[in-house]
């Protein structure tokens, strides 16, 4: 037992602890506080990830492995926290009790995100993935005044623990066909002896579940419900968090266990790619509330990051993570817009969104960058990201699925400009100033200017994503 | 070698600098209520010639490290990195860059100082200003460069901020117009020069220009004789547009609607001379394909005659010396393509770039203190004369300008233009002759413009109450009056530094080639003088030739022929795709798909029910389909 490769995951496991003990000691309008502390915890945390804070290797009989793409997803996961967190000081307004849980629950979801990075055992991923869901059960009904958020709630947790049903189902064919839980073990079965039927029908139901995570069609249908009437920081994170922790996990799986089925795999996962990226964008189209079309945007987000590992070549790695690097800042963008809209108007309608140019052009422009950086127009650092998977895709002459991704990134245009239209050239409902606090503020120019550096100087990021793809795949 | 690095940066931050101050800070505030009007006027001109002063100095300081032989290999930063294509920030100093910087920041500087009378009580005086070293700084971008991609992302920006330049005064709609016309013209160039770098990087395999001359010094045997042609010739596209020269010049005289300054600036000191400062920098590549280099030589020695021509006839003091431009730009592209890589490489065609720098500005400079005479009101010479009692020092410094310009013995633009002359003497006597004859030309209108609008009675009224300008603006004028008499001599060195260790070899200017410049310059003043020392009322030329005047006011027509083109090709072609675009592409294409797309969307929303244990069916569904693919597969 070698407790030092776990020293992050315990560092904010134990931040979230102690937001809890604080929590019982604050008045109840210094409950904000508590949300500065964990984001400056975080910030500790992510800086200590530089500097010793991570120590390579793996441990546990096998369970668990830190490597490079292991400390890249739990640096971007801790990003990507750190963000939601700030997001919801923001809105802590909006939440009438228990504000210190819903910090605790959202760095409880970060441990959990971080653990799935260096799964590599069944055992690990069923306990990584549910410490991860099961907080956002309770996050996504914490309006609970509100039928939205509760009805949300209420179908994540059930279609949520379906799909959980249906991962462990699929986790006891593999031990009982294979007789071990770790990947490597698996990995050593199949090429042993092929995949046979009832390690066939494990490894889909695992993939099944890990599906769900990601929100990749067929599994892809409580996306629109729940990312409508959950809070939106929890929304946000759900889009970003939830999502790249899914993709995590199945790097892991894909690489760590079915490296010996290729060949069924990239098969399956180029087809529900293209499946996933027409549905989206196609789907998206009609939409008139922003949170539910954000919704579709991811699904077709999760369609796109696919075509990375369809593509299943360390470039198509390095373009799935720099994906994601991109993807945080972008999406937190739009989410942070909408938080910080959330008391001028409550409905989240695109219609409340006209004339947004002229009530507050900061946050026009920050939504305006961040949409446009969705649709993957350039400079932003969406565009890069959708380059580099596409050449990833056409690198491997799957033309079919660059042609598909062509289609959807063409409709999503269409959707995406829509809000952008909406803003700048409609008559607004109500004039009006809208008014935005200074550290809102703040964070928008970073995400904003984030987004713009990753697309205008992405040598870095690039090199620094390829790098990791590369001694992962090696 | 660091201390180069940064001695680099800090020329290209000065003016970056400069105008991201200027557009932050000066305007009113209610930070700095109490000094609110000082930021208005004064602070925009101060900090950007403080910058700019600052920038010379490091530039000046760069002109002594590479004397002393630290020549840069910069840190490179990765900028782009797909697939083959890699693209670095990196910097190209060497003794070109470094002059080129040092005659950019010298004559920028005047300019800046200048402008300050010029502009003076202009409401938009900082917005100018910003402008104004914004440009500066992309100019120096060029001039810094190391790879071609770089190259073209500041000759981009060189092109955006010459139109918002030309475009200063926007009010009103001919500098609009105009603004509009350069940067369309100078895109169709770009493109050719886009396409130029995509080829080069194609067969060479980088867009480095260290990577692409050691290339070619090995493989340039491999390579077809015709690619290379091609690539020299696309990337001399670029050239074409942003120099000015035939078929793209049109857009040049047009820029003079913006302020004088810019004009001296941008439209004849620095910015239309990138091109052949680009030609320079690629000249391994150009060296490489004579045929190439034929071209070069044709288009630019065709552009110096015609224009020289054209000028002979034009009666705005501003068209006329943008027309000289054009000649003389002809003069170093042609330059350029004679060079003999060998013996002084492009020397010849940088060293006239040096010298024009320096009396161009001092003759639209000057032009600008007539216009400042005439407070803005004119500009046809007809309608001046007599200035030379008025304005003495003006005068005096467009007289300098002028015998620079026509290569009167002993001033700078006389031993370039002998070098170049010499030079075609050598390479090529068709085009030895066209020069000698542009050279008599130039002679020709330069003193039609001498003696029409200085010296004699004044023409009008208001040209006989124009006063001498003040101090700030003549300045500038004596400073570069200088520059213009001395610029060529040895001791300043331009052409020795041009060449560097290798030493200069002499061009056989030999007494043939100096006697003929001599005749074509006598024979321009003596024509000059018969036609118009006698002041006559209004040009000889109109009422004795009038089918040579219209041909010439017409400027061959070349504008008349665009619009033609844009009429009647363009606007046919446009028509033709409009139905297309309105019954095929809207019709089927756009509004069918748009209604395909809108009804997928509708019918995928219909799984979206709501319900629960629909969503829990079709998840199930969804994984038998599933199980089903994999197992069939």
């Amino acid at each position: 037992m070698n407790l030092s490769l776990l020293k992050l995951e315990i560092a904010t496991a134990g931040l979230a602890m102690l937001v809890l003990m604080l929590d019982v000691f604050t008045r109840r309008d210094d409950k904000r506080f508590l949300g500065a502390i964990s984001a400056a915890g975080l910030t500790a945390i992510l800086a200590w990830s530089f500097w010793g804070g991570m120590v390579e290797g793996a441990g546990f009989h096998g369970m668990w492995i830190n490597d490079a793409l292991a400390l890249f997803f739990k640096r971007l996961f801790l990003i990507a926290t750190i963000l939601v967190t700030v997001m919801s000081v923001g809105f802590a307004g909006k939440i009438e009790s228990g504000v210190g849980e819903f910090f605790a629950l959202i760095l409880f979801a970060c441990t959990g995100m971080m653990l799935t990075a260096s799964v590599s055992d069944f055992v690990m991923l069923f306990v990584a993935l549910e410490l991860v869901t099961v907080s956002f059960y309770i996050l996504t009904s914490f309006l609970r005044r509100q039928v939205a958020s509760l009805e949300a709630g209420v179908k994540y947790l059930i279609l949520g623990a379906l799909s959980s049903a249906f991962l462990v189902y699929g986790i006891t064919f593999i031990y009982g066909a294979t007789n071990t839980t770790s990947f490597a073990g698996l990995a050593e079965f199949l090429s042993a002896k092929g995949a046979t039927g009832l390690v066939l029908l494990g490894v889909l139901l695992v993939l099944a579940g890990l599906g769900f995570k990601v929100a990749s069609v067929p599994f892809q249908i409580w996306v629109p419900d729940v990312y409508q009437g959950a809070p939106s920081p929890v929304t946000a994170f759900l889009a970003v968090g939830s999502k790249a922790a899914g993709f995590a996990l199945l790097l892991r799986l894909l690489y760590g266990g079915l490296l010996p089925m290729k060949a069924t795999w990239v098969a399956l996962i180029a087809v529900l790619a293209a499946v996933t990226i027409l549905y989206g964008n196609l789907a998206a189209i009609p939409q008139k509330n922003i949170k539910r079309l954000l919704g579709y945007s991811s699904i077709s987000h999760a369609g796109f990051l696919l075509l990375g590992v369809a593509a299943a070549t360390a470039f198509g790695t390095g373009a799935v993570l720099f994906y994601l690097f991109a993807y945080v800042f972008t999406t937190l963008g739009a989410f942070l817009v909408i938080v910080c809209l959330a008391h001028a108007t409550a409905d989240d309608e695109i219609a409340s969104y006209a004339g947004l140019a002229r009530r507050s052009p900061l946050l026009a422009a920050a939504m305006t960058v961040a949409l446009v950086s969705l649709a993957g127009v350039p400079p932003m650092a969406g565009f890069f990201a959708k380059f580099l998977v596409l050449s990833a895709v056409i690198g491997q002459q799957l033309w079919w699925l660059a042609a598909v991704g062509a289609v959807g990134v063409v409709a999503s245009l269409y959707y995406y400009l829509g809000v952008v239209k909406a803003m700048y050239w409609q008559e607004p409902r109500d004039e009006g100033a809208i008014a935005v606090s200074l550290p809102m503020k703040a964070t928008l120019w970073c995400v904003m200017g984030a987004t713009l550096l990753i697309g205008v100087y992405q040598g870095p990021f690039v090199a620094w994503a390829f790098d990791v793809a590369g001694r992962f795949m090696k | 070698m660091d201390d180069v690095t940064g001695l680099l940066w800090r020329i290209l931050a000065g003016p970056l600098c400069a105008a991201v101050v200027i557009v932050l800070i000066c305007r009113r505030s209610p930070f700095y209520a109490d000094f609110s009007p000082v930021m208005e006027r004064t602070a925009g001109p101060v900090i950007a010639i403080a910058f700019l002063l600052g920038s010379t100095v490091f530039a000046w300081l760069a002109l002594d490290a590479v004397k002393a032989g630290n020549v840069m290999t910069s840190p490179t930063y990765r900028f782009l990195d797909v697939g083959d294509l890699e693209v670095n920030v990196n910097w190209s100093l060497d003794r070109l860059s470094v002059m080129m910087a040092m005659i950019v920041c010298v004559v920028s500087l005047c300019i800046f100082v200048y402008s300050v009378g010029y502009m003076h009580g202009d409401p938009g005086i900082n917005r100018f200003f910003a402008k104004l070293s914004f440009f500066v700084f992309s100019m120096l971008g060029i001039v810094f460069s190391g790879n071609l991609v770089m190259m073209f992302v500041f000759w981009e920006l060189v092109g955006v901020s010459s139109y918002l330049l030309i475009g200063y005064w926007y009010q009103r709609p001919a500098a609009a117009e105009a603004g509009k016309k350069a940067f369309i013209v100078n895109r169709i160039g770009d493109f050719g020069f886009l396409l130029g770098i995509l080829l080069v990087w194609n067969v060479t395999g980088s867009v480095d220009f260290s990577d692409i001359r050691n290339y070619l010094k090995v493989h340039s045997h491999e390579i077809g004789g015709g690619v290379l042609t091609i690539a020299a010739l696309l990337i001399f596209c670029g050239a074409v547009g942003k120099s000015a020269q035939l078929p793209l010049h049109v857009w040049l005289p047009d820029a003079m609607e913006g302020p004088t300054p810019v004009s001296a600036l941008i439209h004849a000191a620095t910015m239309v001379a990138a091109g052949v400062y680009m030609l320079c920098r690629v000249s391994f590549l150009v060296f490489a394909s004579p045929a190439a280099m034929d071209v070069i030589a044709w288009i630019g020695g065709l552009t110096a005659l015609l224009s020289a021509v054209i000028a002979c006839q034009q009666n705005d003091i501003k068209r006329i010396l943008a027309y000289s431009t054009l000649s003389q730009l002809g003069y170093m592209v042609m330059a350029v393509g004679l060079s003999v890589p060998q013996v002084n490489g492009y020397m010849p065609a940088m060293f006239h770039l040096s010298t024009h720098a320096f009396f161009k500005a001092l003759l639209f400079l000057s032009a600008g203190s007539v216009i400042i005479g005439f407070h803005h009101g004119e500009q046809d010479i007809w309608k001046m004369g007599g200035l030379w009692k008025k304005m003495p020092i003006t005068t005096a410094c467009f007289t300098v300008g002028l015998l620079a310009l026509t290569g009167f013995p002993g001033l700078s633009g006389f031993f370039s233009k002998e070098t170049i002359l010499g030079l075609a003497h050598e390479r090529n006597d068709d085009l030895f002759v066209l020069a000698a004859v542009t050279a008599g030309f130039t002679s020709f209108y330069m003193f039609r413009l001498l003696f029409v609008a200085f010296l004699g009675q004044p023409r009008s009224e208001a040209a006989g109450k124009v006063k001498e300008s003040p101090w700030v603006v003549l300045g500038p004028l004596i400073v570069l009056a200088i520059l213009s008499v001395i610029g060529g001599y040895t001791w300043m060195g331009i052409p020795g530094w041009l060449v560097g260790e290798k030493g200069l070899s002499e061009v056989p200017a030999g007494g043939n080639v100096l006697a003929l410049a001599m005749l074509a310059f006598v024979m321009g003043l003596a024509l000059a003088f018969a036609f118009y020392y006698g002041e006559p009322a209004e040009d000889p030329i109109k009422t004795k030739f009038p089918l040579l005047h219209t041909i010439l006011w017409h400027k061959f027509g070349f504008d008349e022929f665009y619009l033609a083109l844009v009429k009647y090709v363009q606007g046919g072609l446009a028509a033709l795709c409009d139905l297309v675009d309105r019954w095929v592409i809207a019709g089927l294409g756009v509004r069918g798909t748009a209604a395909v797309a809108q009804t997928l969307g509708k019918m995928l929303q219909l799984f979206q029910t709501g319900n629960l244990q629909t969503y829990a069916f079709l998840f199930a569904a969804g994984l038998v389909i599933i199980l089903y693919y994999v197992v069939m597969q």
